[in-house]
């Protein structure tokens, strides 16, 4: 054989098995679902080019009361992994769940978490002339304190171990990496929101997805919608709320990015006060938006609060 | 208005339908009921679905098309040829909160309204509020549910200029209301205009050739049009509009007949006398193509089970279709052969899924098949006197609620809930000119 035909053989051999390398590769990624597109983001941050990621609920859409999709229940069905909140935030998932047929791991993210019960318990659904309570004990929007969010991620890095040995170090590497960024979010966060002076942090939001954020970091949030966007807000909901904005002088009134801002509008108008700009509750902003990553969104938050939460 | 107890035989009690008891658990329960219309007959027929046995018959005007309400609370009878639409409570609301679920359960009943005008055909729910068209008069009646369960109702018109086979959807604090062809409107409409409460056109007309068939599937609307279909979103409580066009893919054809995936965001329409589309307005490709054996006579979506929808056929055949795959997956023969040749309105089998049960109506026969939706065999069989047609069913598993003890609230308001609002029906005829 000439020198010529084994440098070609030996190149040919070589791209065969560049391109095996490849499909294998392709083949072998981690196939997760993930709920929202907060969950999203953790789970990108932790798998990186290692999984094939598909969000059910996007960028500023609103999971309460998302209606999933056919394409939604396909990915389920291909999924090694599935990533939820838990703690009833997806109304949609069982069924959805259950039109797939899915074999994949389904992992609540917020086991382990601090989790705040629902002062009020649940939440009243209203047919004809009488009402029926619902019990939601549980509050889920726990994100929205990073050292929640920590315990996301290390459950995903777990979750991802589990189904993939092989990309464990990785998985593993990735999350030591993301929660020592998560650890000086922390601090920003808690910096950001100190600087406003103690007697003006009070804020009015839609709805209550910012508990988690009150008790870690010591705003107060009011909101004439519960934990939520399901139940509309009562014209007697409004009423309290006004009331209560009156009492503890809430210094700035939010829209969230999930949400109709109408009635914060409203709200705002009627207590005297001017819109703040938008807080990002339960999803990321478009990928062009403040709040594309989970990062970008805590930041982009107390910031905002900071900078109209402190001005006269 | 109780009809004399018709001498109903039960042929068969079947498994399927008898699986889910009445009383499941400590505070959940199950009910299904059946609403099936004669062909030719002014009576409505009930059936408990769960003991497979009748509960009531209600006179009415005339052969009606039933459509039931989103929560399952009304059923309504609208009776083209008679001139009226009749509202019937169903006696069963069923609220599915996605995580857990409510049921109430009492007897079914004629409520007393009764919505008069000439020739109603088109009828459509839009979050509690309903929308009657009457074709020769070209005026839409619009009432509120809850008003015509209580035998009351405040009735708004909408004057969509010339009488026309149209179309209006009460939309929040809009109407989207069917355009006349403008040389002939005997012809289908040309598009949706959306008004305002006082009449006002807002925004261009969505055009929309040969309109025919409406559905909705949780918080999404269409219009079939020659073209494609117009796909109505709420953008901050406004309608928007978007044309979305039928894939160069397709053959010829178009949809005038749509149902709404209910669990699952998607719109199934016939497309051509042999054929359903699938179609997912989310996805680049939107449409996905179905061809059946023969000619189709009915299709129906699974409320329960959202990964599949039934497509009924004239040789006789009940197929399931899988959504997610986009393929027929199980087929099986019930009847004999129903011919699509003749009138649309011809007696055909009519597709509705109660509980575990696909049941399927056989107008020739007298009866109704029963069809175990797990299995996909049939489990028995209804016998109904005369030429059973038009069917849907009501009903679900939940928690029954004692609004007695406890779970009063004082919440002193009016407060419509925001269901989504799909509903069965049967409007199913083909307009080819």
């Amino acid at each position: 054989m000439s020198r010529a035909r084994k440098l070609a053989l030996v190149a040919g051999l070589t791209l065969l098995w560049l391109q095996l390398l490849f499909t294998v590769q392709a083949e072998e990624r981690l196939k997760v679902v993930a709920t929202f597109s907060i969950i999203g983001d953790f789970a990108q941050q932790v798998g990186g080019e290692r999984i094939e990621l598909h969000t059910i609920v996007g960028p500023n859409a609103d999971a309460h009361v998302y209606e999933p999709r056919p394409a939604d229940a396909m990915a389920l069905a291909r999924a090694d992994v599935v990533l939820t909140n838990g703690l009833m935030f997806e109304g949609f998932l069982t069924r959805l769940i259950e039109a797939s047929g899915t074999t994949g791991k389904t992992i609540a993210l917020t086991e382990g978490a601090d989790i705040l019960r629902d002062p009020e318990g649940g939440h009243y659904h209203f047919y004809g002339d009488h009402a029926v309570f619902h019990e939601a004990p549980f509050d889920p929007h726990a994100w929205q304190s990073v050292a929640n969010a920590k315990v996301y991620v290390e459950n995903i890095a777990s979750a991802f171990c589990e189904a993939d040995e092989n990309g464990c170090p990785l998985y593993t590497q990735n999350a030591i990496a993301y929660l020592a960024i998560l650890d000086d979010l922390h601090k920003e966060v808690g910096q950001a929101i100190a600087a406003i002076p103690e007697g003006r942090r009070v804020a009015v939001v839609s709805h209550h997805a910012f508990r988690y954020f009150e008790d870690e970091y010591g705003v107060v949030f009011l909101a004439p919608q519960g934990l939520s966007t399901e139940a509309e807000a009562t014209a007697a909901d409004v009423a309290s709320l006004i009331d209560g904005i009156r009492e503890q002088r809430a210094a700035g009134v939010f829209a969230e990015n999930i949400s109709n801002p109408r009635l914060v509008e409203q709200i705002a108008d009627e207590a005297g006060l001017t819109l703040g700009g938008t807080l990002y509750s339960d999803a990321l902003s478009a990928p062009d938006g403040p709040a594309s990553t989970y990062v970008e969104l805590m930041r982009h938050n107390a910031t905002t609060l900071s900078r109209v939460l402190a001005s006269d | 208005m109780g009809r004399k107890p018709l001498s109903l035989t039960i042929s068969l009690l079947v498994a399927g339908l008898a699986s889910g008891s009445a009383q499941a658990h400590d505070d959940e329960a199950t009910a299904w009921r059946l609403f099936i219309a004669d062909h030719s007959e002014p009576v409505v027929h009930v059936f408990d679905a769960v003991e497979g046995k009748p509960l009531a018959s209600f006179d009415i005007h005339g052969p009606a098309s039933l459509y039931r309400s989103h929560n399952g609370e009304a059923v309504f009878a609208v009776q083209g040829s008679s001139d009226v639409v009749t509202a019937m409570a169903t006696g069963i609301a069923f609220h599915d909160h996605g995580d857990h679920a409510d049921i109430e359960i009492g007897e079914p009943r004629l409520t007393g309204t009764e919505i008069e005008g000439e020739y109603p055909v088109h009828f459509v729910e839009h979050q509690g509020h309903w929308a009657a068209f009457f074709d020769k008069e070209g005026v839409a009646r619009i009432f509120r549910e809850r008003d015509a369960l209580a035998g009351s109702v405040e009735i708004r018109e909408v004057d969509a200029g010339v009488p026309h086979h149209g179309v209006v959807v009460p939309y929040g604090d809009y109407d989207l209301v069917s355009e006349p062809h403008p040389e002939d409107p005997s012809n289908l409409p040309i598009g949706i205009r959306v008004q305002d409460r006082d009449g006002n056109q807002v925004g261009d007309l969505a055009e929309c050739p040969d309109l025919h068939g409406e559905a909705a599937t949780g918080n999404l609307m269409a219009f079939a049009c020659a073209t494609g279909l117009l796909i109505v979103r709420s953008s901050e409580g406004e309608p928007a509009i978007e044309h979305l066009p039928y894939a160069d893919t397709l053959p010829e054809g178009k949809a005038t007949t749509l149902v709404g995936g209910r669990g699952l965001q998607y719109f199934l329409g016939n497309y051509g006398p042999s054929s359903v589309v699938l179609i997912d307005p989310s996805e680049e490709e939107a449409f996905r193509l179905i061809q059946l054996p023969t000619r189709r006579v009915h299709f129906a979506v699974d409320p329960i089970r959202a990964r599949y929808a039934y497509v009924f056929t004239e040789d006789g055949q009940l197929h399931q279709l899988d959504v997610l795959g986009g393929e027929i997956t199980q087929s099986l023969r019930l009847t004999g052969p129903y011919s699509m040749d003749g009138h649309w309105r011809d007696p055909r089998p009519r597709v509705t899924v109660a509980g575990e049960s696909v049941v399927v109506t056989d107008p020739l026969e007298g009866k109704l098949h029963l069809v175990d939706a797990a299995s996909f065999e049939k489990t028995g069989e209804l016998e109904v006197e005369d030429t059973p047609f038009s069917i849907v069913a009501v009903g679900g598993t939940g928690v029954v609620h004692d609004h007695d003890h406890g779970h009063g609230h004082d919440h002193d308001h009016d407060h419509d809930h925001d269901h989504d609002h799909d509903h069965d029906h049967d409007h199913d005829h083909d307009h080819s000119h």
